[in-house]
Formats: structure tokens, sequence, C-alpha cells
């Protein structure tokens, strides 16, 4: 598989040169002896009152933060496994960190936190999932024609009956850019079939927009430019919906996927000692309370005596877990990869240089 | 006669404790063995089973593997004459049931070559390829011991036909664990037999030895000198112990009994002539003419001649018992004891008007024997036959030794003329301290003696009468065969 993505890596590698090139966003006091570097696709935003947090406890510690796309984290990480720079590597790409453990770049990390962790939640003790948040849709309530849509169907429905209002208003993951934008394609292919291949169709044949990153999804459904983000990871959502009146998060009925944080120990990285620490933090119920109490994440074993709060997942459908076990290395086999990459280009109606 | 030990004397407290402690334990031997033999046994499951887990761990994961294998390889098929795979989901969720496991795969055609997974995976298995024959085998990748599967199948439609390879492999962990549990559960299951087994043998040895120190306390608390039997209940194994130990007993209140018969005897025989002696010399002391004065001196040498004999009789009897224990028999020339006997009292049985012959045409009579015990034997009949041919009968004055070869066996005859014995007596000579006759001296352990000798000597000995009138000792004795003793 690291062959598939040779050539991604070279289309890339520029791309990450790049974005390496930029200064990480420094935390704590500069005369802390020790430095702890974490490499995140994670922003920075649902973040940083963690980190701050975090320094706050540590004063020794210096934090660099970097914030990096799933997929460049990904190849980043198998790039400098000789020598890691990051001390701890978190990502929302959880088969990519999935395939990084089985592929032997990760090591073995184990405290009375990880201990405690369920142990559907982690993998081989060297792989950590930390939040739990659902895969939503979010709409601009102004913008949206007809009624907003509380399921996949009701969305192509609506597509179909507003197939102006909806051309090139539909913005979702480009699954070539995002390694999550990919899982979260791929799972929905898993999960239902020939509904995703009617969705695919439909975006397909309304130009749906394709982005990079969530945010920038966000933005545009927010500004107006796009009516519905598909497949957005549901912490970004809320922020944003509860901050912006015109924005609505919905949680699709036929299904909800749920998508795990996690977090692992790059194999030779340096200062491993407070990547322990910080893990330990994230899982501790401190962290995890933050996320909740702050909006930041959606922890993993939410505190549900606060029955309105919408960092406690009511979802009203089913919900389907991502599993963070070998199963995940089916969706990045290779050929699979491959095939349903093209499919979504061919459905798209997007050629593979674009 | 009695084998004592050779320095008979009582241990004090002390040493009695250290031969305690320095002599073998037979509850000790025996626990050590049964703990040997369980320990063996137990070492050998506990092998076994260290062995079986694996292979039982092996078993239940291969099975899995062997499915996940087979659900990839349905799914492999041909599009536009290129081999494809679509891995099905639930191929990975059936290998997740070794939750903590890595995978790794490859999928790889010997036409197209690789198609997907590991590029870098070894595919040559370790056995000759066979198609559609799924190997198992363990193989390192990427720093860790994988067990692979491995199956190799043609796909053919009207235009291609190529040959897929699948390896499908997943890290052991998962396997060691089961192996190990199964392991762990097996050994302590065995550890529990062992000990509950020697805990039995070490209650078991306890029990078994009650008895022996049953009869240990026994004898111990007994009161000197008692040799009744001992009359404790114990088990059937033991029986023959306590019956072997109260012959044993019974044999030594017979020896004792004899031993003092013996002693009594003994003194007896010394105070006769003592108190015959004493009474010569009081009349020697008295008598006032030196003639009868001289007389009785002379009686007094001749009693002491007579005690003197008798306490030498003692003294061999003591000498050759001593012999028979001590000394094996060695082949000698029979004639060499016998015609040294005959020579020694030669001259005695003269001085009592009897010849004595000895009557042998044979040159070399070999045997297997005692040379000094067989002297002592013959001095014992030669002198038996001298004495008892004293009687006023006119022929009565020779006393012959005859040696004669016979097949087996060498017989020698002493022959004397004298009175005979009764045949009611022939069977009681032997006893000790049987006499005949109580008006002809002698200590009554003479023939008691030589019966022990041939005893010891496997010969037997027979009492004929002689013709017309006498007693004639008849012994054999056994040639000695080369052949047989080379054996």
């Amino acid at each position: 598989m690291r062959q598939l993505f040779l050539a991604l890596v070279l289309v890339v590698s520029l791309n990450v040169t790049k974005l390496w090139a930029v200064e990480p966003v420094w935390f704590g006091s500069k005369q802390a002896q020790r430095t702890l570097i974490i490499n995140s696709a994670m922003d920075l935003a649902s973040f940083e009152p963690i980190l701050k947090k975090f320094v706050e406890l540590h004063p020794d510690v210096r934090l660099a933060y970097r914030d990096v796309n799933t997929l460049e984290l990904y190849h980043f990480t198998i790039k400098e496994h000789k020598k890691p720079e990051a001390s701890l590597v978190i990502s929302s790409a959880m088969d990519l960190h999935l395939k990084l453990v089985n592929d032997g770049y990760a090591q073995t990390y184990q405290s009375a936190f990880t201990d405690r962790l369920p142990s559907n939640f982690k993998w081989r003790n060297q792989l950590f999932a930390f939040s739990l948040e659902p895969i939503v849709m979010l709409v601009n309530k102004n913008k949206f024609p007809g009624d907003l849509p509380e399921d996949r169907q009701s969305l192509l429905q609506t597509i179909r009956q507003n197939e102006k209002a909806m051309t090139r208003r539909i913005g979702t993951y480009d699954i070539r850019k995002s390694g999550v934008g990919y899982l979260l394609a791929s799972q929905d292919a898993r999960q239902a079939d020939v509904t995703w291949g009617r969705l695919l169709e439909a975006f397909g044949s309304h130009d749906v927009q394709t982005y990079c990153c969530t945010h920038d999804i966000i933005d545009d459904v927010a500004s107006g430019k796009l009516v519905l983000g598909y497949n957005l990871l549901g912490s970004y959502a809320s922020q944003r919906a509860q901050e912006d009146d015109r924005l609505k998060m919905i949680l699709p009925k036929d299904y909800t996927l749920m998508l795990m944080r996690a977090a692992l120990i790059p194999k030779g990285a340096p200062n491993i000692e407070d990547a322990g620490i910080f893990l330990d933090f994230l899982l501790s119920d401190q962290a995890q309370k933050m996320m909740q109490t702050q909006g930041l994440l959606f922890p993993i074993q939410p505190d549900i005596n606060n029955p309105n709060d919408p960092y406690v997942v009511n979802a009203p459908g089913p919900t389907g877990v991502i599993e963070l076990d070998q199963q995940l290395l089916v969706g990045r086999d290779y050929a699979k990869q491959k095939r349903f990459i093209r499919n979504w280009e061919m459905a798209l109606e997007i050629s593979a240089e674009d | 006669m009695w084998q004592k030990s050779p320095n008979h004397q009582t241990l004090s407290e002390d040493e009695e404790k250290k031969a305690l402690e320095n002599a073998p334990s037979l509850r000790f031997r025996f626990i050590l063995a049964g703990i040997l033999v369980i320990g063996i046994i137990a070492g050998l499951a506990i092998n076994l089973i260290f062995d079986y887990s694996q292979k039982l761990a092996d078993l239940s994961y291969d099975r899995l593997l062997r499915s996940a294998l087979l659900q990839m390889d349905e799914n492999v098929g041909l599009m536009r004459n290129e081999v494809s795979i679509d891995i099905p989901w639930s191929a990975f969720a059936t290998l997740a049931q070794a939750e903590e496991d890595r995978v790794f795969y490859k999928v790889e055609s010997l036409e197209q070559g690789f198609i997907t997974g590991y590029q870098d995976l070894d595919s040559q298995p370790p056995q000759e390829p066979v198609l559609d024959k799924i190997q198992f085998y363990d193989q390192e990748y990427s720093g860790e011991m994988v067990r692979f599967a491995w199956v190799q199948r043609h796909i053919t439609d009207p235009e291609t036909a190529q040959t897929v390879r699948i390896i499908l492999g997943q890290t052991r962990l998962s396997r060691e664990k089961m192996a190990s549990a199964v392991t762990q559960k097996a050994v302590e299951v065995v550890v529990f037999i062992a000990l509950v087994a020697i805990t039995l043998i070490i209650i078991g040895s306890h029990l078994v030895l009650r008895p022996l120190h049953r009869i240990e306390r026994a004898l111990e608390e007994r009161a000197i000198g008692d040799l009744t039997p001992i009359d404790i209940n114990t088990p059937k194994e033991t029986h023959h112990l306590k019956v072997a130990i109260n012959h044993f007993m019974e044999r030594l209140q017979s020896n004792l009994e004899q031993l003092e018969n013996y002693t009594a005897d003994a003194a007896h025989q010394l105070r006769t002539p003592l108190a015959s002696l004493k009474a010569l010399a009081e009349n020697a002391r008295d008598n006032t003419s030196p003639e009868r004065q001289y007389q009785a001196l002379e009686n007094i040498v001749q009693q002491c001649d007579t005690l003197s004999q008798t306490v030498t009789l003692l003294l061999n009897q003591a000498v050759v018992s001593h012999r028979l224990q001590t000394h094996r028999l060695e082949p000698i020339d029979l004639l060499a004891p016998i015609a040294a006997s005959c020579r020694e009292q030669a001259v005695a049985a003269l001085h009592q008007g009897v010849r004595l012959s000895l009557d042998c045409e044979l040159k070399e009579t070999m045997v297997l024997g005692d040379a000094f015990s067989i002297q002592q034997m013959m001095q014992n009949l030669i002198e038996n036959a001298v004495r008892y041919s004293r009687a006023d009968v006119a022929h009565a004055t020779e006393v012959v030794v005859q040696v004669s070869e016979f097949e087996r066996f060498y017989r020698v005859k002493v022959i004397d003329y004298g009175d005979g014995i009764p045949n009611l007596e022939k069977e009681r000579v032997f006893e000790r301290f049987y006499r005949g006759r109580y008006d002809i001296a002698g200590s009554g352990v003479g023939l008691s003696m030589v019966k022990d000798i041939v005893v010891h000597h496997a010969a037997r000995i027979q009492i004929l009468d002689t013709e017309p009138k006498g007693t004639t000792f008849q012994v054999d004795f056994a040639k000695l065969r080369f052949d047989e003793d080379t054996v």
C-alpha cells in the first residue's frame, strides 16, 4: 500500500515540505527545559484550551503544535520514521493511524490511564482514542431549499426536487486529499452501499464541491456559498453551529457514523516521557471534561447528567461506530483504494489529474 | 556355633544418634524416589502440555486465518483480463478476533506480478507449492514472528489464465496468549496433582512403616532375657518379618540353652578331675611312705594329662567352630589330615594297648575342605574308637582307618572292635553332651563336633556295626571335580 502513496507522496511532498517550513504554534514558557512536539490533524481552535491547560500544569514543558492535514500527516510520519521529530501524532484518520501502527511505526505505551481506557478505544497499546464524535451534515438554514433533511434519503429527495438550488451548493471532502474524507466515504460505502452509490451519483450530477478541510466547508456553508456540507466532523460543526445561528448540525437518522480521534507515539520518538504524560492528560477526567464543558471535542465517555448538552451525542437513529481494529486496513487496501477513488472520480466527473 | 559381632560393645547415646543420622532412611528413600518419579512425570506432562497448547492455539487461530484467506480468495476475479481483488471487510473482521495482532498480506499473480498488499512480503512458501492447498507457516516480518497462510490457484476465463497467490499473515500475540493461558491452567493442575501425590506418598510412607515401628517398639520395650514370641497384630507385609524375628528368637533361645548346658557340662568336666586332683594331692600330702607318695604323685600326673586332654578338646572345638565360620573350604588332599591324625595318635593308642593302622592305597584324594577341621574330626573319631576298644575283648586291640575311592566320593572308615553302640543310641551319639557310657572318660562334645564338621563339608556320616562286634564310623566326602569347579 505504501507503493500506492508513492505517487501521492510525490504530489504532496512539495506541499508537505512547504507546510513544514511553517513554524509550529508554541505553548508554554521559553525557559522550559523540555520540548514536546505534537503533530496533529486537529484544528487548533478545538485543542488550544487543552494545550494551554497542559503547559499550565507542566510548566517545565514547552509544547510545539503543528496542525497538518490527515493524509499529509500520514506520509510525513512515515517519511521521518527513522528520526521522528514529533513525540506524539494525533489524527482523525483512524485508518491511516491504525495502518501506521500495523506497519510498525508506533511504540507501545502503557499507564494507569491507558489501562483504564476501554479495549475498543485502543489497539495494541500503541494507538489510543481520546474522543468519539458524530459525523454530521451541516446546513445553512436560511439558504436551504425546502425542509431540512433528516437523513440521506431526504437529502437525495431534496436534491432531486431542487436541482438548480442544489447544484454546486453541496460541499464534501476530496477523498484524494483528505485522509479522514476517504475514511468517511469508505465507511459510507460499507454501511450502505446502495445509498452511497445514489448519493455519489447525485453529488456528481450536481457538481458537488470538494474540499481538503472541514473548516473550509463550514466557512462556505456559513457564507451561503454552500447550503449543505456532507460528512463533516461533529466537533467542528457543533462548535460553529453554536456560534452561528444560520448553521444547523444534522445527525443523519438512517445512521450516524461515529469517529474516533487517536494518538500514537512514533517509534524512536524523542521525549517519550512527556508524550506519555500528555497522552495521560488527554485521557484524564480533567481533559475529557474540558472537551465537553468547553465544547471542544466529544469525549469518549461524556458526562450524561446534562441532557441538553450538545456534546452528548443523541443520535436520532442508529450509530455506526467506526471500529478501531484491523478492519480499517481493508479500506486502505491498495487495490480497493485505487478502485474506490477511481469510482469516486468517475461519479463526480472529476479527472484524475484534477 | 555362633557368629558374633567382632567388637561387641554398647554404643553410647551420642554414637547411637550419630549412627542413626548416618543410616540411610527407608522412608526418605521411598519419598525421594516417589518425588523423583512424580517430578519426571510432571515434567513430561508439562512439556507435552506446552507443546499441545501451542498446537491448540495454532489450530484455533489457523482456522480464523484460513477463513479470512478463503474470503479473500473468493473475491479474486478477472476484470478486463486483469486479476483484481476486492477484499471483503468481513475477512478482516474475522482476523480482528485476534484483537491485538497485526495483519499483513499480499496478493500477486505469477503473470501480472504484485496486485495488492505488502509488496516486500516474501511470497515463497516453505513447502513445494501445490495448487489450492493452503500452507501455514511462521516467518519473521516487520520485526515480529508472523503466522502466514498461503494459497495459490488458477483463475481462468475464456481469454486468459492466471495463477494467483494470496499470502495472509497475522502476528502471534493472541496465539501466545492463548497457549500460555492453556499452559498455565494445565501446569497449575499438574503441579496440584503432583503436590497431592507427594503428600500422599509422605503420608503413605508413614502408614506403611508404622507396623515396623510397632515391632521395633515391641522389641525395644522387652525385658532383658525375654525371648517369648512377639505377639502383636501386624499387616501381612510385616507378618514374615515378625515370624522371622520369632524364629530367630527361638533359635537364640535353643542356642542359649545349649550354651548353658555346655557351660554346665564343661564346668562339670573340669570339676571332676579337679576334685580328684585335690583328693590325690591330699592323699600325697598325708602319706608318709615315699613309695605311696610317689604312686599318688604318679596318679596326679595322669589326672593332669586327662584334664589337659579335656581342655585341649574344648579348645579345639572352639577353634574348629571358629574355622568353620570364618574359613572358606579349599581344595585339599583328604589323606594329609587323616595321615597326620593317625600319626599323632598311634603312640597314644599304643599306650592304651590299641594298634592303630591306616589302610589306604590311594595316591591322591582331592576334596573341598578344611584340613584342620578334618584332622580334628579324625582325631575325635580315632580317640573315640580307641577309647571304646579297651573292653576286654580279645581282638579289640585294633582300630583301623580305611580310605577307599568310589565313583563320586571318598569313603573314610574308622573301625573298632569294641562293644559297639546299641541301635537306639546310634541316633543320639551326635547330640551335644550325650555320652553313651559314663564309665568311659569323654567330654560328650567330640562326636557333636564331628557332626558339625561333616555337615559343614556337606559330607555324609553313618554309624555301622563292625563284624563280628564293634562300631564303624563311615564318612563320605564328595570328590573334588575340576570340571565342576570351573563352572
